[in-house]
């Protein structure tokens, strides 16, 4: 069949010398970028686009390094997320939720070696899923509309709030906050500014990254300050790295499920990584049951995030490869990075230019077996920089934080934004209010009302269109379900807890 | 108990003054269906009723630091604020250290090693940023150089 | 509609580039290096936020200058976030200049998105106003939202139009499944019932993709021209895929984004807004032959600030000849949809001024502006 010949086609160009060394030195960057907090994929590709060309670089060189350093920063985010709790990158997310209790109880070794075989099969898996099934699945995006979209975002909201607090209201809170943050600046339908409060630094919106920065970096500091360093995140220590043989195979199957759904979710467009690590921990978490030590450190919770996330880092190539249509911000840079190749990314790339894609798909293969390398027996090296005392390592955060904010926007007032997300953070999680909801949904905010406009301009004002299709009827059955089900869970759960008492 | 009380009135009253503020969007000559206007009211009226169970069915409240400790963190998010204002006509070097340092002090209260700690600090991520990223970031303030 | 949320809507292009960049510091940054001059203190109070994409690609943007360290560097400024238009248009014309040898330095391009090509319009006349180290990408979007007032006051008068070396032809496509077949089919369904046809394209209400399906209609003689279905969504790409996967009727946009699409037989363009048919695109008949007397092409081409020497706007005129003379450049046009389209320098300039004008009477005659 002419998949063999075309992978042996993308291996002869992958395996030449300077191909090989592009991929290691941009795994090895990769990771870097990803482990630093704040800074993410999309920052670490951007910041790298201009060397491709002071490097004079041929397309598929370029194009295998920009991808390296993607891959690269997608492993690398969980690195902080464990230790720190701390995302790396916005994907990273879900992983603190197991991944730092587990590092808490001395497990940090092992939560890092169990995440990195998870990025590997999940990148593994979809780098096989991209080259299987890209001009397949790229047909997906044909069976969502605005309306399918709508319910999409509406299930990502919904679920999420089952998943991230104890009490419902809370959670629609913190989505309603996220969703309100988003809203706010030039409305680009009709060019006029919104909920500006007058204020001119607000017309142009407020930067997720701030906000990211600000509610996990910032607040995580002041929980430092308020407990004196006691029982606080960086008192987390990584001893020893072995490979805790069972607790991967026990996720075995978690990871395979978990990358099967990270693909699909980074296939849609607009999704990307976070939607896809934070399905994956969904459907474990609930495969898992309530017993299963999930949020507490379950290795499962660990493996489950990093295998979605990566796996929906390779599925967000696949509309972007064939349709043009970046899966997410990063892909976006990618795509501009194409572009400026002299590739048109389209249904007929494949067709077009099998040396580009298929070199890309090869060194992807080798890119991940690097990236096992460096994050399992290597992953030391890269901890290193994160096992500082914490009265040395806390306001280095804190510094790199308002360094990296400042070097972005150049702007005093996006720095006291910052705090201000910091102090929001910090009351907020006092009061059991989840802050990951707000960033989905500044991130979220605008796809979300510009899938509900456009749904009411193709149906005349008519709210029905909403649910009319099978897929948006199905996911709008799913939102709602997966908002109403914990609430009688925990009810059902508590009345025995009570009549014990 | 009472903390989500609070919150809970905070949140109704922040969420109108959203909706008034999304009220007042201009609309303009071609407008769609739904408008400027509507997500955002849609998404302020959710927050007031999330706001309205948090008031009417409060959950335990958490354990608040003890007062000193809030002053604590209430001083940092001083301290972070000056140095935000601080950073450009300081140059980076100076307002760096002593912001480190202070947040260094309030975490390991050793005022040897914490100004150590900040003057380190300050030092190796300006040689990171200027020379490792490139920055263009100004040392000193303005006028000394 | 003089509110004081109007007039904020223009401020934004009072945002500078140099914000970006912390400071110069001197030593080893570039002293000629347009994001490593020194700001002023009165940016302090006007400081904007720009947008997460671009913040990242400003990010890089400056520390790549950091990393190349060497003598100037000419800038191209693409008003949009990167895979769009005017992102291309740098990128292929500074690529090409520098291969051909025009520039010594490759062209660092700088990704300014907002206020649709606004801001970048805004710092190029507020903050650049004499670099001759500068250009600009623009295109009829540029000309469009100038004819429209969409800038805050701002006129094409404020720059100069350095010349354009490629047209990207407007069309209307269907899914390759439609039963229309033709533009008339089309046109003769909205006439009918306007809410039984949807069109999507990749600029916001009001702009060029709408204008264009706006202009066929009226020169069919439909008036109702509010009742037309319109939604523009994130680009040419996502307009296809609406259209291919049936929630659209038609999309409307550039030749250039229906490319791939055309070859693998997923769409079928009804009607290509040129006078001619387009070279490689022989099979698309032209509205014009379809009967509708409208032409609306996207041409790719270069602005730069207004008091720029004459020396210097000529030099960039005939670096911009070059260009389009390179045989790298005509495979670029073929590669991408574009048709052939050159007018450098002056004539350039006198070229979109009637464009400008002839706009501005449409926009006014269709009710986007009073």
């Amino acid at each position: 069949m002419d998949l063999l010949s075309n992978l042996a086609l993308g291996f002869s160009i992958a395996l030449s010398p300077t191909t090989l060394m592009l991929a290691v030195a941009g795994c090895f960057l990769g990771t870097v970028i990803g482990s630093l907090p704040g800074l993410g994929p999309s920052n670490g590709v951007a910041i790298l686009i201009p060397l491709t060309f002071s490097l004079g670089l041929d397309a598929t060189s370029a194009l295998v390094l920009m991808t390296a350093v993607y891959y690269g920063a997608m492993y690398g985010g969980r690195i902080s997320s464990i230790l720190l709790n701390i995302p790396g990158d916005e994907p990273a997310l879900m992983t603190t939720l197991d991944g730092y209790p587990m590092a808490k109880r001395g497990r940090a070794g092992d939560a890092l070696v169990i995440s990195g075989v998870a990025s590997f099969v999940g990148a593994f898996l979809a780098t096989i899923g991209l080259m299987l099934l890209a001009p397949v699945l790229a047909r997906v995006a044909y069976l969502f509309g605005p309306a399918e979209y709508f319910a999409l975002y509406l299930l990502a909201f919904s679920t999420l709030g089952g998943l991230a607090s104890n009490n419902q209201a809370k959670a629609a809170l913190a989505s309603c906050i996220g969703l309100g943050i988003a809203m706010v600046g030039i409305d680009n339908a009709t060019g006029m500014p919104r909920l500006t409060f007058g204020n001119l630094h607000l017309v142009d919106g407020v930067d997720f990254l701030v906000a990211i920065v600000g509610l996990f970096a910032v607040a995580e500091v002041f929980f430092f300050i308020e407990s004196h360093g006691r029982n606080s995140s960086i008192g987390v220590k990584l001893e020893k790295v072995t490979v805790p043989v069972r607790d991967i195979l026990a996720s075995g199957w978690t990871m395979l499920r978990s990358s099967l759904v990270g693909f699909a979710a980074g296939v849609l467009p607009g999704a990307g990584a976070s939607l896809g690590s934070f399905l994956a921990y969904m459907s474990e978490k609930s495969i898992a049951g309530e017993k299963s030590g999930f949020g507490t450190g379950a290795p499962k919770g660990v493996a489950a995030p990093e295998a979605g996330n990566n796996a929906a880092a390779g599925g967000a190539l696949v509309p972007m490869l064939t349709l043009g249509v970046p899966g997410s911000g990063t892909t976006a840079v990618l795509l501009a990075l194409l572009m400026t190749l002299n590739i048109t990314p389209g249904p007929t790339l494949f067709a077009d230019r099998p040396e580009v894609v298929w070199g890309l798909i090869a060194s992807l293969l080798i890119a991940n077996f690097v990236l096992l390398a460096m994050n399992v027996p290597m992953v030391r090296v890269f901890v290193r920089v994160l096992s500082v005392p914490p009265a040395v390592l806390l306001p280095g955060v804190t510094m790199v934080s308002f360094v990296g904010i400042y070097s972005l926007s150049g702007s005093y007032f996006d720095l006291l934004l910052m705090v201000g997300f910091g102090a929001l953070g910090y009351v907020l999680r006092k009061l059991d209010v989840p802050t990951v909801p707000i960033i989905l949904g500044i991130l979220l905010g605008t796809h979300m009302e510009n899938a509900l406009r456009r749904a009411m301009v193709l149906s005349d004002g008519d709210p029905t269109y909403l649910f009319s299709s099978p897929i948006a009827a199905g996911l709008w059955i799913f939102a709602v379900a997966g908002f109403v089900a914990p609430m009688f869970l925990r009810r059902a759960l508590r009345k025995p807890r009570a009549a014990d008492a | 108990m009472a903390s989500d009380r609070v919150f809970g009135l905070v949140v109704i009253i922040a969420a109108l003054a959203y909706i008034a503020g999304a009220a007042q969007t201009q609309t303009s000559f071609m407008s769609d269906p739904v408008g400027s206007k509507t997500f955002p009211i849609l998404v302020g009226s959710v927050a007031a009723v999330c706001g309205a169970v948090m008031f009417l069915r409060p959950d335990a409240g958490p354990e608040w630091p003890r007062p000193r400790a809030l002053l604590s963190v209430a001083a940092a998010v001083a301290v972070m604020v000056a140095y935000a204002h601080g950073l450009k006509p300081l140059g980076f070097l100076i307002p760096t250290a002593v912001a480190a340092a202070i947040l260094s002090y309030q975490i390991t209260p050793r005022p040897a090693f914490n100004a150590l700690a900040g003057a380190a600090l300050s030092a190796a991520l300006f040689v990171v940023f200027r020379y490792g990223l490139g920055l263009g970031l100004a040392p000193l303030p303005k006028g000394w150089m | 509609m003089r509110s004081p949320e109007r007039r904020d809507f223009a401020l934004p292009t009072d945002f500078t580039a140099d914000e970006i960049v912390v400071d110069n510091g001197g030593g080893t940054a570039q002293p000629s290096t347009p994001t490593a001059r020194t700001r002023s203190p009165r940016h302090d109070t006007r400081e904007k936020n720009m947008s997460t994409t671009l913040r990242a690609l400003a990010f890089g943007a400056v520390l790549s200058i950091g990393a190349a360290s060497s003598a100037t560097a000419a800038e191209c400024i693409a008003p949009a976030n990167p895979g769009g238009g005017w992102d291309f248009t740098c990128r292929q014309i500074g690529k090409i200049m520098h291969d051909i040898g025009a520039v010594d330095k490759p062209i660092q391009v700088t990704n300014m998105a907002g206020g649709g090509g606004g801001l970048a319009f805004g710092h190029v006349v507020n903050e650049r106003s004499d670099d001759e180290d500068l250009i600009v990408a623009a295109s009829q979007a540029t000309a469009t939202r100038l004819a429209q007032n969409a800038y805050g006051g701002m006129t094409a008068d404020q720059v100069r139009f350095v010349g354009a070396i490629g047209a990207d032809p407007g069309v209307i496509v269907v899914a390759a499944d439609s039963p229309y077949r033709s533009l008339n089919d089309l046109v003769a369904a909205v006439k009918s019932n306007p809410s039984s046809i949807s069109f999507a394209g990749g600029s916001a209400a009001g702009g060029f993709d709408h204008l264009k399906v706006l202009q066929v209609l009226k020169a069919n003689g439909f008036d109702d021209i509010r009742s037309v279905k319109y939604i523009g969504v994130d680009g040419g790409a996502d307009a296809i895929t609406q259209t291919v996967g049936g929630f659209t009727t038609a999309m409307t946009g550039d030749m250039s984004e229906i490319v791939g699409f055309l070859k693998s037989g997923d769409v079928r363009a009804l009607a290509v807004l040129t006078e001619e048919r387009v070279p490689g695109f022989e099979d698309i008949p032209t509205a014009v032959e379809q009967g509708t007397n409208v032409v609306a092409v996207n041409w790719r081409g270069l602005y730069v600030p207004k008091n720029i020497s004459n020396r210097a706007f000529r030099s960039w005129a005939a670096k911009l000849q070059r260009v389009a003379d390179s045989a790298e450049w005509k495979a670029a046009m073929e590669a991408n949809g574009l048709a052939p389209f050159t007018k450098v320098g002056d004539d350039f300039q006198n070229w979109v001024d009637g464009v400008v004008a002839s706009t501005t009477e449409l926009s006014k005659e269709i009710g986007v502006i009073q």
